[in-house]
């Protein structure tokens, strides 16, 4: 007698473990590398329900070797479940059980989203009260399928030649390189009517000047201008130095050109 | 649609954070994928599927069954079984040539798939706990090609056996013992199966009972009491309970282990053996191993150990006329020793391993079969000698002939090495999974320096100088060594990662990633890992000897000036090692000095409430007490750390206005939870005045889920779990982040601006609201639960600080943007212009947590319980350590690595670039000059 009073508690807990199975399934998707079978064995689905007894519901299952998670014994209520896999995202579900005919309960499994009320469900996915797909509240199987994969890492961004002649710093520069070599050939090309003319242009733009302020300044004559000549007489003395200055304009050119690369270089990143 | 246009909106904002960059990953980080230390019981070789090669096996103290390859150490899979108690029992069985292994954990039996750590099937037996689990091996011609079944034994006083089916995990049949004995264990043979109980006698000596129930009905055939009264007194005098071998037996010993008793179960006779203890060591331990195999021969070993010799004996049962006799000694050796059985077809091999030497025996003959010593493993940073706890074993024989031997041994200091004829093959360092507390400390070369240059500040002017040249004359020893490695480095810096010079050993580097983290774990151990060479112990040490059964849970390091200091969790005293070499020092520095001079008032929790009060103890009575309302409880207390340099006091707005941060560094921030209302409140508080300065109340919350929270700046954050009763709300878990700023006006400081003085006593002589921070809060929706935060810190506080939370469902820690939790994104509405240059998004009720965000990435953590964080040299780079089970490490740059070249830059196509600028400018520089020359002359 003693022994059936301690079974009693066992007999009453079995058919509770029967009241409500759901199976959750993981069939083949089309999501690239997605492949049920190859999931890793921390895979595993959580249950989020209405409380028994102190606290709420808290349930894992694990994954099956039938790429199933089965919860066992649901009580009525609504649950939120959730897929947690490594590598592949799972949209939120939401699992309703209620009382149905004859005593049964039934098992509905609707797609919810985060951040909306509760009463804002989804697509039906399947369970027993529609009949049809679900059977018999016992054997409730729902398949699910990932919505997307997980990409955790971030590529650098590597040497690409095209990225390369894309920066606005090189196509200027490389359009004055064409420019440079090119204009001479232009130039000799050119037949003598348009040479003149252009000639003509060049001296009568202000660049070419010798008012223009920054023309002025490059051939300034400084030793000249201490001595008290006018301009009209540094024309010889800045021909002697010619050289010595277009050495010096080399060699700051050369500097600039060096620090503008770098600052490609800083850009390109 | 709403969702999706969610899900874009976040992937497009997601392109502009920042990962985990795919060559850094495996590099930067690491992780010591543990399992616990494994149980000799529950640890087990066993092929993968029937004919192929084993794997190792174990459910370890931590309840984490784990399969290990024995090639190389690896972790092939592994499962986090979830007691209902704090148990650290649980039990391990595997069926001969089964695909299977079995686990039973409290009241949860699972079978595993071998291969891949899936679940094949579960049962739950409710409320009682699993008392021995054994698979059937039965030899009664109807076996299938499905699994074995499994038998558990459960109850507290009522014995009762199950018989689960090896497939599907249903119940065949159930047995009810109702006589009131304790149930003990249950044993196996070919044909019956044996229910073991122990029965108490009004004199308090024990009675062992066997029932015999037949395995097909479950029904009792037969049942006998030994009278093992006079000798028996406690269930752990019991030292074996034989189980699925040919003839299982029990063995039981006095409690001053003079004499071994033994009884081949089924039979009523007890033969009994006296023990020699060999000289005037008394024994301590006495263990019996016999083969598990139901095909072996019925032989088994009894090792006795004493405090330093070891020896064995083994026995040989007639299984005719049931007797039971030695058959030979294993002589007596120095030291601790461990012996593991293994079978091969019927024979039956003892591996015995002792601190220098590997041998085996067949059980039949006592002639050593092989004998390789163990090749002294290269320094893993004990200075102890380690000595065996447990191993097993399995040998490879070929027709009677042993060819290896491979061993899993647990060796004292928690690794677990797979010995291989002698020679280690690999060595996992169980001992992390005990940690409890962990702690950064500095190399300490430069507090040396500092120490040097201190020497010399306050000496005369001629010792200085003496003292200076002398440091240098030393200094320049290293520079041989120095220009030796100086090609070496600039070949790696320019090859890249590939050629890079790996630092072995434990020196500064310029950005110093080069820190150590000193862990103590439950087991008394303080063990240190270098931070920069992917988490190698520095040194290892047992620090104090804990007794049996106890575990060093608040272990608190202070770490000052390359001295570590604890607390002795035995005798109480303080105790200090050199955090470089783990060498305990001679001057002990002494705990609390240098907190007592940093604050005036400690607050301490003492019982329900909180209480502030003075920290040097000079008067007794609190300066300040916190008592939740009524009927709620604190749930946890976390405090602003100690060091968090802020940058900026205030934060610039779009408009360039400011608005000034409320910076107080004595927050402390109290979670109480209230049962009864399903209730979370929040308090934060001032430490020295206890006075509340924000506070504010959840409903709808679930009390019995983790509460995470965490303080850092001038901000907030907590998350919780909703209350899934209420179906009319949303379900699932939240995370709120509060930002306190000195006053809601930008450009104003309330009533702080005059005062030139700050005093938590007296915020302001203003009364009344104008004393508390204007505080901004926004709550999110999050996928998962936070079981632990943390927050990023950095050298000076520039760098813009994450957010670390533990996932413990996704075993992942993600690090938050504070971008995307700043209370202050504009809702219901897109950011104006000045909020957009800003920085500020539109608020969205949901965070996702970006795979991006993952600092674990493919990793997966299990079980961590804290996250420390400590500054680089560098301003963009944080350090991050986790423990718990798992060990995990990284660094971040929560604001990219602004302050260092990255791995993506070119150097080699850099040079390149200089290289032909610089050949160019060579050979167009005459070009130039004669066309200059030629320009001039020619006009």
């Amino acid at each position: 007698m003693r022994s059936l009073k301690r079974l009693l508690p066992l007999l009453l807990a079995a058919p509770l473990t029967l009241a409500a199975r759901l199976t959750i399934a993981l069939p083949p998707a089309s999501l690239p590398s997605y492949e049920p079978s190859a999931l890793p064995a921390s895979t595993h689905a959580t249950l989020l329900g209405p409380p028994d007894g102190k606290g709420s519901t808290y349930r894992s299952a694990p994954l099956s070797r039938a790429n199933t998670f089965v919860f066992e014994g649901l009580g009525q209520g609504s649950y939120l479940l959730q897929v947690q896999a490594r590598d592949f995202v799972f949209a939120p579900l939401r699992v309703d059980v209620a009382a149905g005919e004859g005593g049964k309960e039934t098992v509905d499994v609707f797609q919810t989203f985060r951040g909306h009320e509760w009463s804002n469900r989804g697509v039906r996915l399947g369970g027993s009260s529609g009949g049809a797909e679900g059977g018999d509240a016992d054997t409730v199987v729902v398949d699910v399928r990932p919505a997307a994969g997980r990409e955790f890492y971030q590529q650098r961004g590597g040497f690409e030649l095209l990225s390369f002649f894309k920066n606005p710093m090189i196509l200027m520069a490389l359009f004055s390189l064409v420019l440079i070599v090119g204009m001479p050939y232009m130039m000799e090309n050119m037949d003598p009517e348009t040479r003149a003319e252009f000639d003509e242009m060049q001296k009568k733009s202000p660049l070419a000047s010798p008012d223009n302020p920054a023309a002025r300044l490059q051939n300034f004559d400084l030793a000249g201008w201490m001595a008290g000549k006018t301009s009209g007489q540094s024309q010889g003395q800045s021909e002697i130095q010619g050289p010595a200055q277009g050495q010096a304009a080399v060699e700051g050119g050369s500097a600039d050109a060096m620090r503008c690369i770098i600052d490609l270089g800083l850009y390109g990143r | 649609m709403r969702p999706q246009l969610l899900l874009a909106c976040i992937a497009w904002l997601a392109t502009s954070t920042l990962a985990v960059f795919e060559d850094d990953a495996f590099n930067v980080d690491y992780h010591h994928q543990l399992v616990g230390l494994p149980q000799q019981h529950t640890s087990f070789f066993h092929p993968v599927r029937p004919g192929s090669g084993a794997v190792l096996y174990t459910l370890s103290d931590k309840l984490v069954l784990g399969a290990i390859s024995p090639k190389d150490g690896s972790v092939l899979w592994r499962q986090l079984l979830k007691a209902k108690s704090n148990t650290t029992n649980g039990f391990l069985r595997a069926g001969e040539g089964q695909d299977i292994v079995v686990s039973a954990v409290d009241g949860q039996v699972a079978g595993w798939s071998t291969s891949n750590g899936r679940m094949a099937w579960s049962h739950d037996i409710g409320e009682y706990s699993v008392r021995d689990l054994e698979i059937l091996e039965l030899r009664d011609g109807k076996e299938t090609d499905g699994g074995k079944d499994a038998v558990v034994l459960f109850g507290d006083k009522h014995p009762i056996v199950r018989r689960l089916d090896g497939n599907t995990g249903q119940v065949k049949w159930e047995f009810v013992d109702s006589s009131g004995d304790l149930p003990y264990q249950i044993s196996a043979s070919a044909t019956t199966i044996y229910l073991v109980s122990l029965h108490t006698t009004i004199l308090n000596g024990l009675k062992i009972k066997c029932a015999s129930l037949n395995p097909v009905t479950g029904h009792k055939d037969d049942q006998y009491t030994l009278s093992s009264d006079s000798d028996l007194s406690s269930a752990e005098s019991i030292i074996f309970v034989g189980a699925n071998s040919a003839s299982p037996i029990i063995a039981w010993t006095d409690k001053s282990y003079s004499v071994l008793k033994i009884n081949i179960i089924g039979n009523k006779n007890v033969a009994s053996f006296n023990i020699n203890p060999h000289g005037a060591e008394s024994v301590e331990r006495v263990v019996l191993h016999a083969p598990h195999h139901i095909n072996s021969v019925s032989h088994f070993l009894v090792h006795y150990q004493t405090a330093k010799h070891h020896w064995a004996e083994v026995y040989h049962i007639d299984l005719r006329s049931h007797t039971v006799s030695k058959a030979y000694d294993l002589p007596r050796l120095a030291g601790k020793g461990t012996f593991s059985t293994s079978t091969s077809d019927a024979n039956v091999y003892f591996t015995r391993i002792t601190e220098d030497e590997v041998i085996v025996v067949s059980s039949a003959s006592h002639g050593v079969l092989g004998r390789w010593p163990i090749a002294r493993h290269e320094n893993s940073g004990t200075f102890e000698r380690p000595s065996h706890v447990h191993a097993v074993s399995e040998v490879a024989a070929k027709s009677g002939t042993l060819t290896s031997v491979r061993s899993a041994v647990l060796s004292s200091t928690g690794d677990w090495q797979l010995i291989l004829n002698g020679e280690s093959q690999w060595r996992r360092l169980e001992a992390l999974a005990g940690t409890t507390t962990a702690a950064w400390a500095e190399l300490h070369e430069e507090a040396a320096l500092a120490h040097e240059l201190e020497l010399e500040g306050h000496s005369n002017v001629l010792a200085a100088y003496t003292h200076r040249v002398r440091r240098h004359l030393q200094d320049l020893q290293k520079l041989p060594e120095w220009l030796q490695n100086l090609p070496k480095r600039l070949l790696g810096s320019f090859g890249g990662s590939r050629t890079a010079v790996k630092q072995d050993a434990l020196e500064h580097d310029s950005f110093g990633f080069h820190k150590l983290v000193i862990v103590a774990t439950e087991h008394g151990r303080l063990i240190a890992l270098d931070a920069g060479s992917s988490g190698k112990v520095v040194w290892n040490i047992q620090a104090f000897n804990l007794a049996p059964g106890t575990k060093w849970q608040d272990a608190e390091l202070h770490i000052t000036e390359g001295l570590l200091t604890v607390q002795d969790p035995v005798s109480g005293e303080t105790a200090s090692f050199e955090t470089l070499t783990g060498k305990r020092a001679l001057h002990s520095a002494t705990l609390g000095s240098r907190s007592a001079a940093s604050t005036k008032i400690s607050y301490d929790l003492a019982g329900e409430e909180l209480r502030g009060v003075f920290a040097d103890r000079s008067n007794a009575s609190p300066v300040w007490d916190f008592k939740p309302s009524e009927g709620e409880r604190i749930q946890a207390v976390t405090a602003r750390p100690t060091e968090d340099p802020v940058a900026s006091i205030g934060k610039v707005l779009g408009d360039r206005r400011v608005l000034y941060k409320y910076l107080n560094p004595n927050l402390v921030l109290v979670t109480t939870v209230s049962d009864s209302a399903r209730s979370l409140s929040v308090y934060l508080l001032d430490s020295v005045s206890g006075s509340v300065l924000y506070s504010t109340t959840h409903s709808d919350v679930d009390v019995t889920r983790t509460i995470s929270s965490t303080v850092s700046e001038n901000w907030l954050a907590y998350s919780f779990t909703l209350d899934s009763s209420s179906v009319s709300t949303s379900q699932g878990h939240e995370l709120v982040v509060a930002e306190l700023f000195e006053s809601a006006i930008p450009n104003d400081r309330g009533p702080l601006e005059a005062s030139s003085n700050y005093s938590s006593m007296q915020p302001s002589h203003a009364a009344g609201d104008g004393a508390k921070p204007y505080v901004v809060a926004q709550s999110y929706h999050i996928p998962e639960e936070i079981s632990r935060m943390a927050v990023t810190q950095t050298r000076q506080g520039i760098t813009s600080r994450q957010l670390l939370v533990v996932l413990a469902e996704s075993n992942s820690i993600v690090g938050i943007p504070r971008v995307f939790i700043d209370p202050r994104r504009p809702i219901g509405r897109d950011p104006t212009a000045t909020e957009a240059a800003e920085g500020l998004i539109r608020y969205s009720p949901v965070i996702e947590f970006d795979p991006k965000w993952y600092l674990t990435h493919k990793r997966e953590v299990i079980g961590i319980k804290k996250i420390i964080t400590s500054p680089a040299l560098l301003e963009s780079t944080s350090l991050v350590f986790a423990y718990g089970l798992d060990v995990f490490g990284t660094r971040i740059s929560p604001s990219f690595s602004f302050d260092v070249l990255g791995k993506d830059f070119n150097k080699l196509q850099m040079l390149a670039t200089v290289a032909a600028l610089g050949i160019g400018t060579f050979v167009v520089a005459p070009l130039v000059r004669r066309k200059h020359i030629n320009a001039r002359w020619q006009l």
